[in-house]
């Protein structure tokens, strides 16, 4: 599954949650192409291509939060697009509301909607601008909290990014394995709406843990300074790895690839060494 | 790695000793990963016409013969000293190969349940004192620091090669492609087994250096075989492979489950499970190596307690559907967790003295007895018509028994030593 879609899937299950909707009929569609004819709750559709045919009810509400969504019969109920692509055909019916929120969306003439409304966002393409300001706001927030830190606590910064340093591989593991359990382990907990604040907490405590990753390899750039001011080193250290955490990401697959795994390794160093609160040190082998 | 620094300093011998025991223990896994486990089931049901519920009472055989040569013969070569000569055991390796290129190019030709009862009585006595013969090299080909990744390797390869292969099993086929991989190695043990070579003498004495023979978790102190300390890592490693199979050969009843994952005639979800094995394994060399061992089985049985979950969650809620891959990509990651675990406890528990005897152990009663207990019990479930919810529900139980039980047990553990007057951790 896309991980850039487990932000809207967390967001759908909270609109159903808060609907009061039964947990039990919700259906995920991750992959694949699927016709649905027959249907009881609530339908999310994720990465896959889902068509209602011609003839057919399904009864709804749908979330399209990716993939494509196809209407060429009816749903009984209110279809809400986040993303992804929406085709209503001629003949096709919606009963209830038609929101859109996000993605593409192709609607025939022809077809039949209850209701529509759209929630109206700034424009898609933004501003050089508007694209790059939370990413700078980032950047500032992060630098502030490096520098911070590093002249309160350098200790801290000191064994995590001791730790990413020293022992690469063993960070990036580590790191690695937790984020595809946890992550996998919070988007399960959130299918069960009681463990979704539990689930939300957790996205955010990991976002947390690779923001002190970032600040901890931004410590390891800013000692390349040679300067005795070290809140002013971590500081632009913290906008270096920023910046080239960026940068990167411009090469296609291999970019993504370094920029995931230094942030990976990050991570894993953070939690070796419960937050810079102890030295790593892997276990005593013969030589 | 010690591997980089002998590159390095241009040891080759060593080197050599490296790519005699991947070799081997990659082909031989492999072999039981596909010919043992998948051939015996098509031999019996396909080719002889048997009930399937005859061919796991042959299973059954099969696994206590192999505990049983396995002990025997583990416990010989300790006493006798045949674990620390190399030559004693290029000799019985060669036994072994040569027996196993019989039963494999026989096989075909079995078409009797006599014929097929003797074929799996000699097949598991050459598998018997297979096991401690290669785990045990071990201790002559790879030093301490590398076990880990070595064995890592091991269980990537065989599980890449085995998630590759064909759907389509008939052992005709099989039979003649693995008796003409088997053919080079039986001679090249052939003529190890009867001359002397110098760098062969050279990795014969290796296991006398301190980076090498004795095993990581006894220094200082061996491991003795009647311990909390080797027992309770045989009941965990039970434990793994018991829930295993007992999931797994559920699991593989299924078509909805097996043919969109492990046979899915798309080769890319093929490949991906493939991939995934050997970057499994190598997470779990890098935490075998750096950290403590009860990590890697905290992670086994939570990998396992969580795959487990997502099969029973899907079975409840998103029956019918196409299963996303996370659900094999998390069994993919448990396996090779435990089985590269598998490769280096065993030989990392023992001494050139006692090495034999625990990977025959080890090995026998935590691979083979647990395996076919796990069987029965499974084909048993399936008999009285258990569904596969209710199935995957108790195994899950039972690893998330695990996950609790191994914290709780290494507590209590240093309860014990803090009340015996133990001070140190």
């Amino acid at each position: 599954m896309n991980l850039e879609l487990i932000p809207l899937l967390i967001i759908v299950l909270l609109m159903i949650s808060a609907g009061g909707a039964d947990v039990e009929t919700t259906e995920f569609v991750i992959e694949g192409d699927h016709e649905i004819t027959e249907h009881r709750g609530a339908l999310i559709v994720g990465d896959a291509t889902v068509t209602v045919p011609a003839d057919e009810a399904v009864s709804g509400p749908v979330y399209v939060i990716g993939g494509e969504f196809r209407v060429h019969g009816t749903v009984e109920g209110d279809v809400t697009q986040l993303s992804g692509s929406l085709v209503v055909e001629d003949g096709a019916t919606i009963d209830g509301e038609l929101q859109h929120i996000g993605g593409s969306e192709e609607l025939s003439t022809e077809a039949t909607i209850m209701e529509r409304t759209t929630v109206a966002f700034e424009s898609s393409e933004p501003g050089p601008i508007a694209a790059y300001t939370p990413i700078v706001l980032t950047t500032l927030i992060l630098a502030l909290v490096g520098a911070l830190l590093s002249r309160k606590h350098e200790l801290l910064l000191d064994n995590v990014g001791a730790a990413a340093q020293d022992h690469p591989l063993i960070s990036l593991t580590v790191g690695a394995l937790l984020s595809v359990t946890f992550l996998s382990v919070f988007v399960f907990m959130a299918f069960t709406l009681i463990l979704l604040p539990v689930s939300i907490l957790g996205l955010l405590i990991g976002l947390l843990i690779i923001a002190y990753g970032i600040i901890a390899l931004g410590y390891l750039a800013g000692q390349q300074l040679n300067t005795p001011r070290v809140g002013l080193a971590t500081g632009l250290g913290v906008v270096v790895v920023m910046v080239l955490l960026q940068l990167i990401g411009v090469i296609p697959i291999l970019g993504d690839l370094v920029a995931g795994g230094l942030l990976l390794t990050g991570l894993g160093a953070v939690v070796l060494t419960y937050f810079g609160l102890q030295e790593f040190e892997p276990v005593s082998l013969p030589e | 790695m010690k591997l980089f620094e002998f590159v390095r300093e241009r040891q080759w011998i060593p080197i050599t000793g490296y790519l005699i025991y991947v070799s081997a223990l990659t082909a031989g896994y492999y072999y039981n990963l596909t010919f043992v486990q998948l051939g015996l089931t098509d031999l019996g049901t396909q080719k002889i016409g048997m009930p399937p519920g005859d061919v796991s009472i042959v299973m059954a055989i099969l696994a206590l013969l192999t505990l049983v040569a396995a002990v025997v013969s583990g416990v010989l070569m300790d006493r006798r000293g045949w674990s620390t000569d190399l030559y004693v055991k290029f000799r019985l390796l060669f036994l072994v190969i040569f027996v196993q290129l019989l039963l494999t190019v026989a096989a075909p030709y079995v078409s009797t349940i006599e014929l097929f009862v003797l074929w799996v009585i000699v097949c598991s006595m050459a598998l018997g004192v297979g096991i401690p013969v290669s785990f045990s090299f071990m201790l002559d080909f790879i030093p301490v620091r590398d076990r880990g990744y070595v064995a890592a390797v091991v269980a990537g390869l065989s599980f890449f090669v085995a998630a590759l292969y064909p759907i389509e099993w008939r052992i005709d086929e099989f039979s003649l492609v693995m008796s003409a991989m088997m053919v080079p190695a039986v001679l090249v043990l052939a003529v190890l087994s009867v001359k002397r070579f110098r760098f062969v003498d050279s990795l014969a004495s290796q296991y006398e250096r301190d980076t090498f023979g004795t095993g990581r978790f006894c220094r200082p102190v061996p491991v003795r075989t009647v311990s909390f300390a080797f027992l309770g890592p045989v009941l965990l490693m039970f434990g793994v492979f018991f829930i295993d199979s007992l999931g797994f050969l559920r699991i593989i009843e299924t078509p909805l489950y097996i043919y969109t994952s492990w046979q899915s005639p798309d080769l890319s979800v093929r490949l991906f499970i493939a991939g995934l094995h050997v970057i499994g394994a190598l997470a779990a060399g890098v935490i075998y190596t750096n950290f403590d061992r009860n990590w890697l089985f905290l992670w086994v049985f939570g990998l396992f307690a969580f795959t487990h979950l997502l099969y029973v969650f899907h079975i409840q809620f998103g029956a019918g559907d196409t299963p996303p891959l996370v659900l094999p990509m998390f069994y993919v990651l448990a396996v090779s967790f435990y089985t590269t675990l598998n490769f280096a406890l065993w030989p990392d528990l023992s001494t050139p003295e006692t090495i034999g005897t625990h990977t025959a152990l080890g090995v026998g009663i935590a691979g083979w007895l647990a395996t076919f207990l796990s069987t029965s019990l499974a084909l048993y479930s399936e008999g009285v018509g258990l569904s596969l919810l209710n199935h995957l529900t108790y195994v899950n139980a039972l690893a998330l028994l695990f996950v609790v039980t191994l914290p709780v047990l290494l507590y209590v553990h240093r309860m014990v030593e803090l009340a015996r007057g133990g001070t140190t951790p």
